[in-house]
């Protein structure tokens, strides 16, 4: 892990879980896996701190345990998967997109608790639906658990791994860890579940004056009820479906960019009927025909086979080789490659960070190195047709920022300076890697930035949050206009400005963290398709 | 040998300069000793960042899931941090989201995360704030101090169940502190009792009530 993943990942669980969470997780991210007893001993907390924390940590998948040799339970923190808090935002607003507001309620809860009951969800999202709307209208359990069974048959979200049934008449004593097993037939699949129900409207402010013993006497009437149906069968985000998701909207993009409309459809197609049969990291999607292409066309488009034919064409020949031909069966076998458009995507990005940063000339003579892999200084003066000094210039400002490398190529078997070849190229893979580390820097700046602003202004923010406090009480209990206004000018005009310049900076630093995480996804994309998997 | 450069003495690169595109006597550039600065320079100004429905929608809900997760059981604060500035309402607030309390499934955990429960009983004891505690002789020292403090009124004893109230899942600190407090109005006590020697009304009120030796 390198010490900006690990300064993002204290920073993203400071913000999400707090102090003593934080301070765990990251001594675990820093050591690896170590044993209950020695995490408390290095961070010097009470045992029961430790325990909690690391309670909620595995609650919400970003801990795993494993049972060692001679009983001993070692705990290990995911990295990767705490750095995944930055995209949740996204997750939320593709369920939204694709399944309304309840999807979106349903990915929200998962992934605010990490992981639960089917029953649990439904229920929640139900009467969180009826908070919002009018009154007298309650939301349905039905209705709320179809929209449930239908993200998991696409699988957007899981079950998470099942608990052994532990039997009472074990003779053996009951291990020290239970081994969680992950069944594959089971991932999606939905119990049987009779929910029948509507949604509840928590009670107005008049009937909660009893409220602190009511829902003391309600918790214990649900733990008196027999356990639910679904009981210790849990559900979690499937996160790598979001992944292919995502993949697959940038791709159709990429193609609409470079193409036109029809084409951009045309890949959408086939991503979507390659979604069940391809895995997620295969180099390219299963060959599919012409034909089916063809029959599978969303309805709106009335496209004759012949023009199809002739996109698909043009698609196979386009140089950035988005969709490959791998046969003639069937009118034409066409396959999507899917590493070689990460692969192009994560170079466009190079490519605008270059241009960015450096200029568009220098963006030529990256581009060139690009094209022509290995290049001698003469070489780029020429083709890019920029004057030497100029070009040696950018050659040099890259290469101190590592967009560009040499490569030396000796003449002589004593590698003599002066006998020797130097030629610059680009390696896109180290470069993708150096960049996310730079992307990852990059967040945990602005996250910093944002608490700090955020701290000078805590006085005001606590007295604004104040003074609105007090005029929801008072136009709760009906108050005339004047003693609202009086109560508005508690904050005088300087501060008000303050506020809205804090509460500007603030939404633009998140939004520059939530643009960040769309560079980081790429990239990441693209290394984790270079990687073999064993 | 290869390169023994154009005259003694004078500083020459093993190679053929040309080959990296100096000419062959240009000035080059100086040598930097420092390192890079902390906030360097950019030459161009970072693109404007994007705008739209999408955009601002994710915002929402990001800092929307932000301060959902503050509310939740699951946030532990720094227990340090609360008690900066102690507010009146904060006994309201965190008695209700003590009736929140999240219980992870048990079964799904090492055997080694669960709470022991002498622990668990010992820290509800504590929070019903009720004077019987599991340890016996805390029991038996309140009882005497609260009937020497019959004489003195009931604030004292009122203050004693109030920082009993505060002093929740702390229990040794809070036993030790309850036996800090019990000897510090027991030294007001004695000093009172061995000044005033006279006074017949003093000596007559304490009398009735005090176990302990006059001195």
């Amino acid at each position: 892990m390198t010490q900006a993943e690990i300064k993002l990942c204290s920073l993203l669980l400071q913000e999400h879980f707090g102090e003593i969470v934080e301070k765990i997780g990251s001594h675990l991210i820093k050591t690896g896996n170590q044993p209950l007893r020695m995490i408390a001993n290095d961070t010097e907390m009470s045992l029961d701190q430790v325990k909690k924390a690391l309670c909620v940590l595995i609650q919400h998948n970003l801990v795993t345990y494993q049972l060692q040799k001679r009983g001993i339970v070692e705990y290990e923190a995911l990295c990767s998967r705490v750095l995944r808090i930055l995209r949740y935002p996204r997750y939320i607003y593709t369920a939204k997109t694709l399944y309304s507001d309840m999807g979106e309620l349903i990915v929200e809860e998962l992934l605010l608790n990490g992981k639960m009951t089917m029953s649990a969800v439904v229920q929640k999202v139900a009467d969180r639906l009826t908070e919002t709307m009018e009154d007298g209208k309650t939301m349905d359990y039905a209705e709320v658990s179809n929209t449930f069974v239908r993200l998991a048959d696409t699988h957007f979200i899981q079950r998470c791994p099942q608990a052994p049934e532990t039997s009472e008449n074990s003779a053996a004593p009951p291990p020290p860890a239970p081994t969680l097993e992950a069944n594959e037939k089971d991932m999606y699949m939905v119990p049987n579940l009779n929910l029948i129900g509507k949604g509840k409207r928590r009670r107005s402010f008049g009937d909660e004056d009893n409220g602190e013993h009511k829902p003391k006497r309600q918790k214990q009437d649900a733990d008196s009820k027999e356990p639910p149906p679904d009981d210790g069968i849990y559900w979690q985000v499937n996160i790598d479906r979001f992944h292919q998701h995502f993949r697959d909207q940038a791709i159709v993009s990429a193609v609409a960019n470079r193409m036109d409309q029809t084409s951009s459809e045309i890949v959408r197609t086939m991503l979507r009927m390659s979604e069940i049969t391809t895995s997620s990291n295969a180099p390219y999607t299963q060959p599919l025909s012409s034909n089916e292409i063809f029959r599978s066309l969303p309805a709106g488009y009335n496209i004759v086979k012949q023009i199809l034919d002739q996109y698909l064409t043009l698609l196979a020949d386009d140089p950035l080789e988005f969709v490959g031909k791998s046969g003639d069966s069937g009118g034409g076998m066409y396959i999507v490659n899917l590493h070689k458009a990460l692969a192009s995507l994560a170079t466009a990005t190079l490519e605008s960070i270059v241009q960015e940063r450096f200029g568009s000339r220098c963006a030529r003579i990256f581009r060139l190195l690009l094209r022509k892999k290995h290049l001698e200084q003469k070489q780029v003066e020429d083709f890019a047709m920029i004057p030497a000094k100029e070009a040696k210039d950018m050659l040099y400002k890259m290469l101190s920022e590592n967009f560009v490398s040499l490569q030396e190529i000796p003449k002589t078997p004593d590698h003599a300076p002066s006998r020797t070849f130097y030629l610059y190229t680009v390696n896109t893979l180290s470069s993708a890697r150096m960049l996310l580390h730079r992307c990852y820097k990059s967040v945990a700046n602005l996250i910093e930035r944002r608490q700090y602003e955020t701290k000078e202004s805590k006085r005001l923010l606590e007295k604004s949050q104040r003074v609105e406090a007090i005029l929801a009480s008072m136009q709760a209990t009906g108050a005339e206009e004047v003693q609202l206004q009086e109560i508005e000018e508690m904050i005088t005009a300087p501060e008000r400005q303050q506020l809205e310049s804090l509460k500007r900076n603030v939404n633009k630093i998140d939004a520059s963290e939530n643009q960040v995480d769309e560079t980081i996804f790429v990239l990441e994309s693209y290394i984790d398709s270079t990687v073999k998997k064993a | 040998m290869a390169g023994s450069g154009k005259g003694r003495g004078r500083a020459a690169f093993t190679f053929n300069i040309e080959a990296i595109g100096f000419a062959k006597g240009e000035t080059l550039p100086e040598a930097v000793f420092k390192p890079t600065p902390l906030f360097p320079p950019t030459g161009f100004k970072p693109v404007p960042l994007k705008m739209g429905e999408d955009e601002d929608y994710m915002l929402a809900l990001k800092q929307e899931f932000r301060g959902s997760m503050k509310k939740m059981p699951y946030f532990i604060a720094n227990k340090d941090e609360n008690q900066a500035i102690e507010k009146y309402s904060k006994k309201y607030l965190q008695m209700r989201k003590e009736s929140m309390e999240w219980i992870p499934d048990w079964r799904r955990l090492p055997r080694e995360m669960k709470p022991r429960k002498k622990t668990k009983k010992a820290v509800e004891k504590t929070k019903k704030a009720k004077v019987d505690t599991t340890k016996s002789n805390v029991d038996v020292l309140k009882k005497i101090e609260e009937l020497e403090k019959k004489g003195d009124g009931e604030e004292k004893s009122d203050e004693e169940k109030e920082k009993e109230k505060d002093k929740e899942g702390e229990e040794e600190a809070a036993n030790e502190q309850e036996e800090y407090d019990e000897e510090e109005h027991e030294e007001e006590n004695d000093y009172i009792a061995s000044y005033f020697e006279d006074g017949d009304d003093f000596g007559a009120g304490s009398d009735d009530n005090m176990d302990e030796a006059t001195y």
